[in-house]
């Protein structure tokens, strides 16, 4: 019995020494490089004053407190990250703003049309910083990547032609309407069951609509869903830069990718040329998967639904809400849904991966992520 | 005679009987399974049996391939996760075991408490990690510390109620009349749990163990997708199912199940040295 016990304090004592060990290991290591930059930055922050971009970007990546999603939302800021001349980690931020909010991330990142306004505003669910934040811009510092757009397989696309031209048909007679009335089309995604509060909803539209009308350089655009080639050369080009693969196989793919692997603009150019009357529907029943849950960053989709412009077009379109760690490429690849929308730099990985993807329109012509901070903490 | 022949007949029965072909075979067969199974997917097989393509469930060749094109940096996220694992672990057995002992000296509210601490066993993993990842921010300046006291944490508490529980079993269910033998000799609360209890919960540890190991290294990998510093194996999986890497998915996947199989091993070799002499 003894000897048991004896063994037993022994088997802990050493467990617990092995693990001390290892977690000197892990912790001891990184804290003096850390220490050192930080140090540093806090230095420049009294001597230098930063204010441009650029200052407020290097203090924050020195102090290591740039905030992003990761999960294929990173690439913009890594690019930005590695145009100043920083290290491209960053900190995991999660799904609310409470980490910009108490200084753990000092520059976090933000959509402008969803956390941005959640920072700003002070209604229901909002921080309520007001004019006390800053952004920076992934479109003024040459960095942005195209976002939201409509995608398919490439082999759903050419077995149905016609269900594809009149999808898109419908969908951008919804986004021009929602663009030219965002508030009523708000309400409308309000009452499809929204995740969000109606004052912010109304805010999601007002910046989303920015988003569709606008380019990356801050001109009008003339089509809704156009695919423009400049913007979608920047992004493909920054995808191969930035998206880091494991596997050599979809690596090299990724390498060897062309504007013509991704998107096809046949369809959309049809389909804006027509009257709006689509004979010998392949396809009827159709449903859309949403990167997100139902807000108005998808409010063209559901006033298509709402105003009928669907069924003009002879489909019934089912909306499926994203959200969480739904994956609507891989969703569209497997055929659980057919059509989908994603952000191009997620349509590229998956392409890369093995995945057969085709973007049919580009709705946001700009990119909606910026990296917001508090004026007071880069005096 | 009779018996002699009988003997004959059953050559097979006999092969069966001798103790070094049964240590074999509980070793060979299992292997053979294994091995046919890797046969039957990297053939296809598998595939052609679940319905199912080599998008989503890639070949063992291509998964091997990435693991080791990929060596250091599989090798910097499995130190990440196995220090949380182990030091969960050991923490939350250390602190379980001492609610145990507690709980069985003042039995009076010991059990009551035990009950509670068993309803910490109910928290979903997925809720208590972002907790504890907003719990832990003053912690350290550095994120990469202040994520890896959070996700000890989190696997701290899971072992915490698998320990607690078992151990309280360990060191209250006696061997008939061996406290009363104690009580005879009119023993100390204190030489009964040295003397008694302790001896006859070893046991029990290792039943804990055996859950607690494969949950700790479990609770380990889902608190990564959930906090601040971006390392682990568990986050590298989120990561590239996310972007439809299942390629790379599955390299970390095959990692995950090595750290659960080898610390399953390691506790196994432990337990049959630590109670050989008690069988």
């Amino acid at each position: 019995m003894k000897k048991n016990t004896g063994k037993l304090i022994g088997l802990l004592c050493v467990s617990v020494l092995t693990v001390s060990g290892l977690g000197g290991c892990g912790s001891k290591a990184p804290a003096p490089t850390e220490k050192a930059p930080e140090a540093s930055s806090d230095a420049k922050t009294e001597q230098a004053a930063p204010k441009t971009n650029e200052d407020i970007l290097v203090a924050a990546a020195q102090a290591g407190k740039v905030g992003n999603w990761g999960l294929g939302n990173e690439y913009e800021v890594k690019a930005l990250l590695t145009k100043y001349g920083q290290d491209t980690s960053y900190l995991s931020q999660a799904f609310d703003m409470d980490g910009f909010d108490d200084d753990s991330i000092t520059l976090a990142s933000a959509m402008t049309y969803n956390e941005l306004g959640l920072v700003k505003n002070d209604y229901d669910g909002g921080y309520g910083y007001g004019d006390s934040v800053n952004v920076i811009d992934m479109n003024d510092e040459g960095v942005a990547m195209l976002e939201d757009n409509i995608f398919t397989t490439k082999a759903f696309a050419e077995a149905n032609p016609n269900t594809v031209k009149a999808f898109l048909y419908a969908s951008i007679k919804g986004w021009e309407y929602a663009a030219q009335n965002p508030d009523e089309a708000s309400k409308i995604c309000f009452n499809y069951g929204s995740s969000v509060s109606e004052d912010h909803q109304k805010y999601m539209a007002s910046e989303v609509k920015k988003l569709v009308e606008t380019d990356m350089s801050g001109n009008a655009v003339s089509d809704i869903g156009n695919m423009d080639e400049a913007a979608m050369k920047q992004t493909l080009d920054l995808a191969k830069q930035y998206i880091k693969l494991d596997d050599s196989v979809a690596a090299d793919k990724l390498s060897t990718l062309t504007l013509d692997d991704i998107r096809n603009t046949s369809y959309l150019t049809e389909a804006l040329a027509s009257d709006g009357k689509f004979d010998n529907l392949e396809k009827t029943d159709v449903s859309i998967q949403l990167k997100w849950l139902p807000q108005a960053q998808f409010m063209g989709y559901y006033v298509a639904l709402e105003k009928g412009y669907y069924d003009e077009v002879g489909l019934n379109v089912t909306i499926v809400p994203g959200g969480g760690d739904i994956s609507e490429t891989t969703a569209v690849n497997n055929g659980t849904v057919d059509f989908g929308v994603t952000w191009v730099s997620n349509l590229i990985a998956a392409n890369a991966g093995g995945m057969d993807l085709l973007e049919v329109a580009q709705i946001y012509q700009r990119s909606g992520l910026v990296l917001v901070y508090k004026n007071d903490n880069f005096k | 005679m009779s018996r002699k022949l009988k003997r004959k007949k059953s050559l097979w029965y006999r092969i069966h009987q001798n103790e070094k072909v049964q240590s074999a075979e509980t070793v060979l067969l299992p292997l053979l399974f294994g091995f046919l199974f890797m046969i039957m997917w990297q053939t296809q097989k598998l595939h052609t049996l679940l319905h199912t393509d080599t998008f989503t469930l890639p070949l063992p060749s291509r998964i091997l391939t990435i693991i080791a094109d990929n060596s250091d940096k599989i090798m910097l996220n499995v130190n990440a996760t196995v220090i949380v694992t182990l030091a969960g672990l050991v923490a939350g057995s250390l602190i379980g075991y001492g609610i145990a002992v507690l709980a069985a000296l003042f039995p009076k509210w010991g059990s009551c408490g035990l009950k509670i601490i068993a309803a910490f066993n109910a928290i979903p993993i997925v809720a208590l990690a972002p907790v504890m990842t907003n719990w832990t921010k003053d912690v350290s300046n550095h994120a990469d510390i202040r994520s890896m006291v959070a996700k000890i944490m989190v696997v701290t508490i899971v072992c915490i109620a698998n320990m607690s529980i078992n151990a309280y079993r360990g060191l209250t269910e006696l061997k008939p009349f061996s406290e009363d033998l104690m009580c005879s000799y009119a023993a100390s609360k204190r030489v009964t749990l040295i003397k008694l209890r302790l001896p006859n919960s070893v046991p029990y540890i290792f039943t804990a163990l055996k859950v607690a190991v494969p949950s700790s290294v479990i609770s380990a990998l889902v608190s990564e997708y959930f906090a601040e510093y971006i390392v682990g194996v568990g986050r590298q999986i989120r990561e590239n199912i996310v972007l439809a890497q299942y390629s790379s998915a599955w390299a970390y996947i095959v990692v995950a199940c090595l750290i659960g199989i080898i610390m399953y091993a390691v506790l196994m070799i432990a337990q049959s040295f630590m109670l050989k002499k008690r069988a």
